[in-house]
């Protein structure tokens, strides 16, 4: 089981509770630092960009062991057997244990960095192992093979990145499996893939609720959001149309059920925005944001109504205006709503991050017309990098 | 929601009666849901898309008699914001001023980009500063420059200095850094150098005059980059002149001066960026002590040389961290 001393991670729950009552003014900071004391939690968690730095340090060390590996048994030929990627995952895995059983690192880097490495292996030895018995790889067996490693390294070390990737795994499978064995899997695999996702994320959220899975809280957060999108993308029609034509072998074939799944792209996002908001779950409002922008894009791509500039003009001010109006609305906050920042302290806010991006997005290298009767191409004035924006 | 935890609390002396109180009268009042961050991407997004559009719309209808409408609607805009954010804003001062409101600092945005689509029009289709381009990317940037320190925006400061880069004739975004940098011309390793210097000279001022502090980070965060990896681009460039030696030995000194600089401020970002370069730069001095024979012994001298120093800095910068936290 989880490999983190429990009770330090209470104390560590505990104290990011209190932490924001510290900054809500509710309780002082002797009160506080009193609490840390009695709730000590003895990790090695050092700040964010420690831990990037940790991150690539640790990767350069795997990187060179290994390679002192490599240079020793270079002479033999055990290069292509799988028990080596398996061997070098175990080492990789073994620092892991010691450096988090041993010398308490939590979400270090270091431990980030070992995980990621040895996951990556054993997975490579696994694929390795099919591919020497048959020749052929199924992805059926790579699937769900990816699915045990991951799903055995998010119960030991409780990690959103594993947990990630235990879930998209596992919706691969389902999809393979469909597709593969049953007989006209091909024409049913939406639905079922709608069904495998939404049971999950039934699922997912019954676990969230629980008090034996505190510990997982976070891992189970990134499990929904991607239960969300996958319910979403199983029905939505450009995704159904390519994958169809990939698997049956034709091109730009109409889909059985067209209209069920045009409703279904269209309709789903707005549904999981009204359920964030009736809810006020944020995980699901701001999925549903980010799908609306997918259906739209999905609509666009078969239907052109509007030439691109005019859409994106007109689409700026819409969400402009949709800003604006939400803004006038929560001036006073309404219905448990408002617009002002909340008390946390952003750790955003320290790298300056928003600035950043406005300098990344907003800017771009002049290109001298050559002559002047050539348009500019997309996006080399202010507006920059429209082909890859939108 | 939590109140046993807060009443154990209480019993176990750890939080006073009045703390208890400001607890208990909170948790009485619904939860309030914060769409702060909704608001601000929805907002940054339409200011993006906005522009984009209306960048292509000039351009796409360029030869119609469409197109002043555009013309006029972007000048529009631009006066429009501009206007709104002279009307709003909060009296200068040298330190750190708070925008109005959450939108303010949006509609400046808008209000810069359009301005730089607007000029960027002007040269385009009327040729106002002639073939100078040196004239057409000055004034966008000197204005950009005015609007950052004149309101107070670090994005537009960003924006700004993206400028000077590009008025220069190089680019500092990371991804235009990344992919488009050809640092094997001396003109170019020469340009990003004095740049970075300029930017690092400019982080340099802004706290030692004392005049927006805060406007430090985005100077020094482009110029430590920018300067490390043109010195290291010109070690590299004459690695077989003996001129190489002033560059390497310039990358430490610019390491050991940001190194105290980064101390002084507590900055561990800094100090991070210090300590990963001068590897990079200690390692490559390394390679090339151990590459000078050819056998295979000095290769896995050399792994066990790297798995040994990065194991080290790794205790090196778990025991700064501790410092800074401290």
């Amino acid at each position: 089981m989880i490999i983190y001393n429990k009770t330090w991670l209470a104390n560590l729950r505990l104290q990011n509770t209190l932490e924001k009552d510290l900054y809500a003014g509710c309780i002082t900071k002797d009160e506080f630092s009193a609490i840390k004391e009695k709730y000590p939690v003895d990790f090695y968690t050092p700040t964010l960009f420690a831990r990037v730095g940790l991150f690539i340090l640790t990767c350069i060390v795997m990187l060179f062991v290994y390679g002192l590996i490599a240079l020793m048994v270079s002479s033999s030929n055990m290069f292509s057997s799988p028990g080596f990627p398996f061997f070098l995952g175990l080492i990789s895995y073994a620092g892991l244990e010691f450096m988090v059983g041993g010398n308490n690192h939590y979400r270090s880097g270091v431990d980030d960095a070992l995980l990621f490495i040895s996951g990556c292996l054993f997975f490579t030895a696994l694929f390795m192992l099919f591919d020497a018995n048959n020749n052929n790889p199924t992805y059926i067996d790579l699937t769900a093979a990816a699915f045990l490693i991951s799903l055995l390294l998010t119960i030991r070390f409780a990690d959103m990145l594993m947990s990630a990737a235990c879930c998209i795994a596992f919706f691969a499978w389902v999809f393979f499996f469909w597709t593969k064995v049953i007989p006209s899997g091909t024409a049913t695999v939406p639905f079922i893939m709608i069904l495998a996702s939404a049971g999950s994320y039934w699922l997912l959220s019954t676990f969230r609720g629980k008090i034996q899975f505190i510990n997982y809280q976070n891992c189970l957060t990134v499990g929904l959001i991607i239960c969300l999108v996958t319910l979403y993308a199983s029905g939505n029609y450009y995704i159904i149309q390519t994958l169809g034509d990939k698997l049956n072998g034709t091109s730009g074939k109409a889909v059985p059920f067209g209209t069920i799944f045009w409703a279904w792209t269209i309709i789903l996002p707005f549904v999981y925005f009204g359920l964030g908001i009736k809810r006020k779950d944020a995980i699901l409002l701001r999925t549903g944001l980010l799908l609306i922008a997918a259906a739209a894009l999905t609509f666009r791509n078969y239907y052109h109504i509007l030439p691109i500039d005019t859409t994106l003009t007109i689409i700026g001010v819409v969400i402009l205006g949709i800003a604006y109006g939400v803004m006038k609305y929560l001036e006073t906050p309404k219905y448990g709503f408002t617009y002002a920042e909340t008390d946390e302290a952003n750790l955003m806010d320290n790298l300056k991050v928003e600035s950043l991006i406005i300098a990344e997005t907003f800017s771009t290298a002049p290109t001298p017309p050559a002559d002047g009767g050539v348009k500019f191409g997309g996006g080399d004035f202010g507006g920059g990098g429209s082909s890859s924006t939108f | 929601m939590n109140e046993p935890l807060y009443k154990t609390l209480h019993a176990e002396g750890l939080i006073s009666d009045d703390s208890l109180n400001r607890i208990t009268e909170r948790e009485k009042q619904p939860p309030l849901f914060s769409v702060h961050w909704e608001i601000k991407t929805l907002l940054y997004l339409g200011v993006l898309l906005l522009t984009t559009g209306l960048g292509l719309l000039v351009y796409e209808n360029i030869d119609t008699i469409g197109h002043q409408f555009v013309l006029l609607f972007i000048a529009l805009i631009c006066a429009g914001s501009f206007a709104y954010c002279f009307k709003l804003k909060l009296p200068f001062t040298t330190e750190k001023v708070k925008s109005p409101n959450v939108s303010f600092d949006y509609i400046l945005l808008l209000a810069c980009t359009s301005f730089v689509i607007f000029v960027g029009y002007l040269q385009f289709e009327y040729k106002v500063f002639g073939t100078n381009y040196g004239l057409a990317t000055l004034i966008p940037m000197l204005v950009l420059f005015f609007v950052a320190y004149y309101f107070d925006h670090l994005g537009i400061l960003n924006m700004a200095i993206a400028n000077l880069a590009i008025w220069m004739g190089v680019s500092v975004t990371p991804k235009r850094l990344l992919l488009n940098s050809d640092f094997d011309s001396e003109t170019i390793i020469y340009t990003y150098l004095v740049l970075g210097i300029i930017l690092i000279l400019g982080a340099y001022a802004t706290q030692h005059f004392n005049f927006k502090k805060h406007f430090k980070f985005s100077y020094q965060h482009y110029g430590v980059h920018v300067t490390f990896i043109s010195l290291l681009a010109g070690y590299f460039h004459y690695y077989n002149s003996a001129i190489a030696a002033l560059w390497i030995l310039g990358a430490f000194a610019l390491a050991f001066l940001i190194y105290r600089d980064a101390r002084n401020n507590k900055s561990y970002y800094f100090t991070l960026l210090v300590i990963l370069y001068s590897y990079v730069a200690a390692s490559s001095l390394i390679v090339r002590l151990f590459t000078f024979g050819d056998n295979e012994g000095a290769v896995a001298l050399l792994f066990m040389y790297f798995i040994a120093s990065a194991i080290g800095l790794i205790f090196l910068l778990i025991n700064m961290n501790k410092k800074f936290k401290a």
